[in-house]
């Protein structure tokens, strides 16, 4: 123990007379400081003279958002290809696993770089493909209309979605009868609805129509939202990539479910649907959860190769701040630690979901 | 008798050992001696502690309290002690334990190889002479495996005698197989008597025990009950509790 | 006449019969067949005529390129040497194309089960990357020096591979006993040690290595920028392996422990003859999938400045004439990483398959 301890104040004693040899200052006063560059992307409004506590924040939600899209993405094609792996349709499912195969054998930055180029290749904004007339894919970006409510209604309305859904396997239990709690569970989505309306109308930025659509002027696009190539590319690449792996995860999900269960369900008369609804899905979705927060957890870390294409994430921030501040240590250590945090958040998240749809007193055995 | 006692070496010696595992007690003052050459069955209701005594001995448990002697010396945190007691007393699982991933020549020849440091052939022909000894010298290249249960458990009492241990302890050892392969199992058990082996055996098995053991141990909740030779002890049990097991247990 | 052994084997459907009950049963089976076909067909059309039948092959036709509506492979064929062996002189390619050799065949001779004790596989895997690196190296038997800071491509990504593999599987098994071991502080210490490397992406890893461990190691202590990172990525490795190892341990029934004890065997005896090798075993398609993912990530060296098959790829089609030809040199580099991985994780497959018929 005592050598380890000998050890770690060795390092920590040579690193500072490193550092003050080349006189660069620890602590942490840099971060009041303005950055002084300049970066691609960023969800907040920005300007140069940011402090770097504000860029680094810039970094993560950066990185947060490049996960969280990636995320969805790739679960949803996680979940098709899923499905057509476990088709009786040997057809159907080997088309399954030539998507898995494909997209697993071939390292994420290869891929992140061969949709960089295509997408980057695309033409410019005076002759973009037009999708509707709403959105436009040029090589500067998607552009995408967007709702003109501030940024507090828009959260407010996704926390009133999460609020409902966290209490809907509460009132399952606490309620008397099944017959009365689907009925406010009716009552609920309905006036979930009206109060997420209500919220928007005020939350309304005033004198601005309810979305703001894109429009061409000059050499570019003014409003609506943009996507830069990058930010798509990566989104492309991971969401790809990520369901490649969560179709496996899908696919061992379902075929744990013990086929007794499904036997079951054929003799009672259950038609092939509602086996797969009613029996199979809650089943899979519950042995499935550990895996999911694995491969969450693996995605969110991947995004770290936007560095490769040129997006600002957060990894991406700390090492230029690093170079061009010289806080080395310090800037390293807010990285582990926002990662650290990132990773943990994911995984309380996952873990309350787990808990919330457990089966009670069912004891699995790993 | 106190004259035989003492000129016959002690195997195994157990005074005041009790154990709690957590909360609950489940040796309350065991006292138990056995002598070099002695055959004892242990027997009782599941739940009597029987296999943890035996584990004990082995210092596959410890125990809180209470002194337990193997071969003369003192079973307690010693590592090269435990060891070398390790070496001189064999121990036959319920579950067999044979190592699937080696043959059952290799099996055998594991630890005379690695702890009593003896040449490959030197090992080989040890192994094959117990194989012979168990009757199944012909499935000395098989994987576990590929035997039947009662092949593996006399695999594994082969592989403990290879090491040529001075006691031998048997846990259930024929529970986990099916009825026709256990007479297959106790008849080695017996010759391994005949031969004048040190045994300890906890069993369900009472034809063996009347036939091979020179003291019956009844044990329930914890304590030595009643112990007695097989005569005495089966056909005049003077507990209550031991009558009333031997009435459940001997009804088949 | 039906003979008695005839009349006790079950009816046997014909191949056609049992295709038409998998793939045609019911309409809606039928039309998802039927667009199944012509998917794969479209597909395998397009890819055919994309690499082959309308793809230009020869070196100098650059402008043909620019017309023609298949695959340019001039492209690769022009600048194959950049990609294969990245800044390595060209006199010498022969040496990066030989220590490549070797190490491939190390890779396929530890899937031959006579391998498959530690002894066996730790010579193989020394001498092959012993062999490897005097090759590329030089400065023995008369091959010229050439330092790793030239070596670049494909000899690059397969070395960074074997020396990962080669420093992490040692460590992996220690963190694994570690972590399983009877003093508590010991397993905590290296359950938050596990835990934390395998929290942070392999990137921030890299970097640190590459970027900070100058400041944190005294001068005797540092080495080129490429053995730091390998050591980086090692750990690394190594703590995904070791929670691979440790779920293996973990499923062996305790009373093979208690077998081996009574049997008088020593801790380490124990555990390199009977728990490793029965861990080894239950956990085998999680260790070899580790090994496929990381050689899949070797890919990522290329952000902390190695000239690695990705990089060299992208100087390839970089310059001049080639830049339209990207995906050419995509493909190409994709493929080769295909080719890797996808034949150690069918290789992964066949051995699970394989050690399930033997166990008990």
């Amino acid at each position: 123990m005592s050598a380890v301890a000998v050890i770690l104040i060795g390092m920590v004693i040579n690193t500072r007379n490193a550092l003050s040899a080349q006189s660069l200052t620890t602590g942490f006063g840099f971060l009041e400081r303005s950055t002084g560059w300049d970066f691609s992307f960023s969800v907040i409004p920005y300007d140069i003279s940011d402090t770097y506590t504000r860029t680094i924040i810039i970094g993560i939600l950066n990185t947060l958002l490049l996960g969280i899209l990636g995320i969805f993405f790739a679960t949803l094609i996680g979940i098709v290809i899923g499905l057509v792996r476990t088709s009786k349709n040997y057809l159907f499912s080997f088309l399954g696993t030539v998507y898995v195969e494909t997209f697993r054998n071939i390292p994420l930055i290869l891929q992140a770089v061969f949709w960089y180029s295509i997408v980057s290749h695309l033409p410019r904004p005076r002759s973009a493909h037009s999708l509707g007339d709403v959105a436009f894919l040029s090589g500067r970006g998607l552009y995408i209309p967007w709702p003109n409510i501030s940024i507090v209604a828009l959260g407010l309305i996704l926390l009133a979605l999460a609020v409902w859904l966290f209490l809907l396997p509460t009132l399952r239990t606490r309620l008397p009868t099944m017959s009365l709690f689907r009925m406010i569970k009716r009552l609920g989505w309905i006036g979930l609805l009206g109060a997420m309306l209500a919220i928007a109308y005020v939350g309304r930025i005033p004198d601005t129509p309810l979305f703001d659509i894109p429009k061409l002027a000059g050499l570019n696009f003014k409003g609506g939202v943009r996507m830069p190539p990058e930010l798509s590319a990566l989104v492309i690449a991971i969401a790809l990539y990520g369901g490649a792996y969560i179709g496996e995860v899908v696919r061992a999900g379902l075929m744990s479910v013990p086929r007794g269960q499904i036997e079951a369900g054929y003799v009672n008369g259950l038609s092939n649907f509602h086996i797969f609804t009613k029996i199979r899905l809650p089943l899979a979705v519950r042995a499935v959860l550990p895996s999911l927060t694995n491969q969450y957890v693996q995605l969110m870390k991947a995004t770290t190769i936007g560095l490769v294409v040129g997006f600002s994430d957060f990894f991406f921030i700390i090492s230029t701040s690093i170079n061009q501040s010289g806080q080395t240590l310090e800037l390293l250590a807010i990285l582990m630690v926002g990662f650290l945090i990132i990773n943990l958040s994911i995984a309380f998240v996952m873990n309350t979901i787990n808990k919330r749809i457990a089966l009670k007193g069912y004891e699995v055995k790993a | 008798m106190s004259d035989q006692q003492s000129n016959a070496q002690a195997a195994v010696t157990m005074s005041g050992v009790n154990k709690w595992f957590d909360e609950f007690h489940v040796l309350k003052d065991i006292e138990l001696n056995v002598t070099l050459g002695e055959k004892i069955v242990i027997c009782g209701p599941s739940g009597s502690g029987k296999s943890t005594l035996i584990r004990c001995i082995c210092k596959l448990e410890d125990h809180q309290r209470g002194d337990i002697t193997v071969l003369g010396k003192a079973l307690n945190d010693d590592i090269s002690n435990i060891d070398e007691i390790r070496r001189e007393v064999g121990m036959v699982f319920q579950q067999f334990n044979l190592f699937p991933h080696m043959t059952v020549m290799e099996n055998c020849t594991l630890a005379q190889m690695l702890v009593r440091k003896k040449s490959r052939k030197e090992a080989e022909e040890i192994a094959m002479n117990f194989l012979n000894k168990v009757r199944i010298p012909e499935q000395a290249m098989k994987y576990p495996g590929e035997l039947s249960g009662g092949q593996q458990q006399r695999v594994a009492i082969a592989r403990s005698l290879c090491m040529n241990p001075q006691i031998m302890l048997f846990d259930e050892p024929t529970s986990a197989l099916d009825p026709e392969m256990i007479s297959e199992v106790l008849d080695v058990m017996v010759s391994l008597a005949e031969e004048g082996m040190t045994m300890v055996c906890v069993t369900h098995e009472m034809g063996f025990a009347r036939r091979v053991a020179d003291r019956v141990i009844f044990m329930d909740g914890g304590e030595i009950v009643e112990q007695n030779e097989p005569e005495t002890f089966f056909n005049k049990p003077q507990n209550e509790r031991t009558q009333l097991f031997l009435s459940q247990i001997l009804q088949h | 006449m039906v003979t008695v052994a005839e009349s006790n084997l079950p009816p046997r459907s014909s191949w056609l019969a049992i295709m038409s009950k998998r793939l045609f049963d019911g309409p809606v089976n039928t039309v998802v067949t039927l667009l199944c076909i012509g998917f794969f067909a479209w597909l395998l059309y397009w890819i055919i005529d994309w690499v082959f039948l309308s793809s230009i092959w020869s070196k100098d036709d650059v402008e043909q390129c620019k017309e023609a509506t298949g695959a340019c492979w001039s492209v690769i064929h022009a600048r194959h040497r950049i990609i294969l062996f990245g800044l390595f002189p060209f006199e010498e390619h022969w040496r990066s194309t030989l220590a490549c050799v070797v190490m491939i065949v190390t890779m396929i001779a530890s899937c031959v089960s006579w391998f498959w004790t530690a002894r066996r596989l730790s010579i193989l895997w020394v001498a092959g990357f012993a062999t490897f690196y005097v090759l590329m190296q030089g400065g023995y038997f008369g091959l010229t020096t050439i330092t790793p800071e030239r070596w670049g491509g494909l000899a690059l990504t397969i070395f960074i591979f074997a020396a990962v593999s080669i420093i992490g599987m040692p460590l992996s098994v220690l963190l694994a006993l570690g972590r399983r071991s009877k003093l508590p502080v010991i397993a905590k210490l290296v359950g938050l040690f596990i835990d934390f490397f395998r929290s942070l992406p392999l990137l921030t890893i890299l970097f640190t290595a590459a970027v900070i461990t100058p400041f944190v190691l005294p001068g005797w202590l540092q080495g080129d920028k490429l053995y730091r990172v390998i050591v980086g990525f090692a750990i690394f490795f190594a703590c995904y392996q070791a929670e691979n190892i440790r779920a293996g341990l973990q499923a062996i029934p305790p009373g093979q422990d208690e077998a081996g004890l009574t049997l008088g065997l020593s801790y380490w005896h124990r555990v390199f003859r009977i728990q490793l090798p029965q861990a080894f075993r239950n956990s085998l398609p999680a260790i070899i999938n580790q090994f496929v993912i990381t050689f899949k990530e070797t890919s990522i060296v290329t952000i902390v400045g190695f000239f690695e098959i990705l990089a060299s790829g992208n100087a390839a089609y970089g310059t001049g004439e080639w830049t339209q030809h990207y995906i050419e040199v995509y493909a190409f580099i994709g493929f080769i990483y295909f080719i890797f991985v996808f034949s150690l994780s069918r290789y992964g497959a066949y051995l699970e398959k394989r050690l399930r018929v033997g166990h008990v």
